[in-house]
């Protein structure tokens, strides 16, 4: 094989490889380019209105009456136990709740509470409540959530014996 | 609470499509260069090009497929970038070493399937905060084992490998990763003792030494261990991924200057104590008069004189002569590749790591959580560190320390290991880029 084309084909390959590398930066910019980085475009399920709420384009009659315009700070009120009722938590971007000493909410003295318990974070301006892999679950009125619920004015929120109450 | 949807359907992430078009294009520059090196190597095509596009192909495809299983709203780019290395390496593996060339297709088959099984076993990244001390552990057990009496092993000087069967492995690789995972979670919680003086001497208010003791430990511990190892490489970039990420954590430039006096003092010390180290540095600064010494400066002049014949433009594939350079698959890859892909060749690796890095910091910068936040900068750290280390080695920046080019150069452990960092970045970048409305459906409604 000549060397004449070797040469050519190995210029042919540099330049493929700056083409990669091309491609690359345009997708990476691409993605700067829009406002909300990776925005994934959600279908909206079928009826559920409240999980429409999270669409990336939401409808702001969906969303709940506190979410815009409210003043202040949402506050977590702790109700249960007894000894530590009217504990207040403010609320920021996120909240971790959970028995370590470097949770938001640090609840050292209940056991039926895991290390790190659930998280209470806000996204697009409402605010949701994961659990983290709780062993002994995180319940929203009394119903167990796994995943990311939303967390609503007056919704009660009980992580091992202790509940707390959003409230504003 | 009726949330949870019969069965949401969703577009196909946008991102998935951009990394099957860049992996195509990966695939294909591979073959490609795999083709021209035997041309130019041997005049002739490669008898097996069947089988090996066959096979990236189909190892590509299950990474990539795998990706849109589980983790289908992580960044499009660390992917592809890292195949095409992983193709690059292997093919000037292939063209020095048709024996290692056989052993680093299989890493890379492990590597992919450790690859997908951190992607399928870590589901959040989070996941990983509540188990830091066994991380630790996990990381100092891992650092300690070559020292181990019968599985411990010693190649050229260093004690890093260990040997079980007929396979040995450097357990080190792993270890750093581990302790990234460790620093994240433990800075995250002491950040703000870290970051602000809380005991008061005269004037000044100064860290409480019981806050910082445990890294310190650690930090000590791990320094150590690497220098009874002979790992002068390691134990820097172990050190700086440490500071990095202190820094990071804290926000405080004070501990950029703590390093740098930690690190003058550590290196005297070691020029004084280990004579490793100290023929490292003689042949850094003066490779010509010991270019005859064992040990000397006659590997970084080939590496040179490798370099200076490709020029801008490169031998060509196949055609220079890197088998001259001691140890070309491993340390001095980059000197190979250089040598017959040339400047621009040397160029394109490196822009490729600092997309990679940049990429890693980029999805730093999206994290929510610091958790991840900090540990997607101390992977990116790890990368960048260890490329800046054996590539400023080979080019004569900083003396050289024998560490792997990551993705690139001929070894199983390193490997699997970047491979590993790769799937935890990815997790991070999908867990920071998911939508709520996704992660709501994943969620049952008891009552």
């Amino acid at each position: 094989m000549p060397d004449s084309l070797l040469t050519a084909l190995k210029l042919i390959f540099l330049g493929l490889l700056y083409l990669f590398f091309f491609r690359v930066i345009r997708a990476v910019w691409v993605e700067l380019r829009e406002p909300k980085g990776v925005q994934v475009a959600v279908v909206p399920p079928a009826a559920p209105p409240r999980s429409a709420s999270a669409n990336p384009n939401p409808n702001p009659n969906l969303r709940p009456a506190w979410a815009g315009g409210s003043s202040g700070p949402e506050r977590l009120v702790l109700l249960e136990p007894a000894e530590q009722y009217g504990q207040m938590f403010e609320l920021g971007e996120e909240l971790t709740v959970g028995r370590a000493s470097g949770c938001g909410v640090a609840l050292p003295d209940d056991t039926f509470v895991s290390t790190l318990h659930a998280r209470v974070f806000r996204r697009d301006g409402s605010l949701y409540v994961e659990d983290l892999g709780s062993t002994n679950g995180t319940f929203i009125n009394d119903r167990q959530v796994t995943g990311t619920v939303p967390l609503q004015r007056g919704d009660r929120l009980q992580i091992g014996k202790t509940v707390l109450e959003l409230a504003r | 609470m009726a949330i949870a949807a019969a069965n949401p359907t969703y577009r196909l992430p946008a991102r998935r499509r951009t990394e099957l078009g860049l992996i195509v294009l990966a695939v294909m520059l591979t073959g490609g260069l795999y083709m021209l090196a035997s041309l130019g190597k041997a005049g002739s095509l490669p008898a097996n090009i069947g089988p090996f596009l066959g096979i990236i192909c189909a190892l590509l495809l299950v990474a990539h497929l795998g990706m849109r299983k589980l983790a289908p709203y992580a960044d499009p780019i660390l992917l592809p970038t890292a195949a095409l290395l992983n193709g690059v390496g292997y093919v000037f593996i292939a063209r020095l070493d048709h024996h290692l060339a056989g052993l680093q297709a299989l890493w890379t088959a492990i590597g992919i399937g450790a690859f997908l099984l951190t992607l399928f076993l870590v589901r959040h990244a989070r996941d990983l905060e509540r188990y830091r001390y066994i991380f630790a552990l996990l990381g100092i057990g891992l650092l300690l084992m070559p020292l181990l009496p019968v599985v411990g092993t010693n190649i050229n000087g260093a004690r890093l490998w260990i040997r079980l069967g007929g396979v040995t492995f450097q357990p080190g690789e792993l270890a750093k990763i581990a302790l990234a995972i460790f620093f994240a979670s433990y800075m995250v919680e002491r950040g703000e003792l870290l970051a602000k003086g809380t005991l008061r001497i005269g004037r000044f208010m100064v860290l409480d030494p019981k806050y910082i003791a445990p890294v310190l430990v650690a930090w000590g511990l791990s320094l150590m261990i690497f220098l009874f190892e002979n790992d002068l490489g390691s134990s820097f970039l172990f050190f700086a991924l440490f500071i990095g990420m202190l820094w990071v954590s804290t926000g405080r430039h004070a501990y950029l200057g703590l390093g740098a006096v930690l690190f003058t003092v550590g290196a005297t010390f070691a020029l004084k104590v280990i004579g490793h180290a100290q023929s490292r540095i003689h042949s850094w600064l003066n490779p010509w008069t010991l270019y005859d010494t064992p040990g000397g400066g006659y590997q970084t002049i080939q590496g040179w004189f490798a370099m200076a014949a490709g020029g801008v433009f490169g031998d060509g594939p196949g055609r220079g002569s890197p088998q001259r350079i001691p140890a070309a698959a491993t340390d001095f890859i980059f000197a190979a590749i250089s040598e017959e892909l040339g400047l621009l060749g040397g160029a394109a690796i490196l822009a490729a790591y600092m997309l990679m890095v940049g990429t890693g910091l980029r999805i730093a910068v999206r994290c929510e959580r610091d958790f991840e936040k900090l540990l997607a900068t101390g992977l990116s750290l790890i990368l960048a560190v260890q490329t800046f280390v054996i590539i400023g080695g080979v080019t004569r920046l900083i003396p050289l320390t024998g560490v792997t080019l990551p993705f690139i150069s001929y070894g199983g452990s390193s490997l699997i290991a970047n491979y590993i960092l790769l799937a935890l970045l990815l997790r991070i970048s999908n867990d920071s880029a998911t939508p709520v409305a996704a992660a709501a459906t994943d969620m049952t409604v008891l009552s």
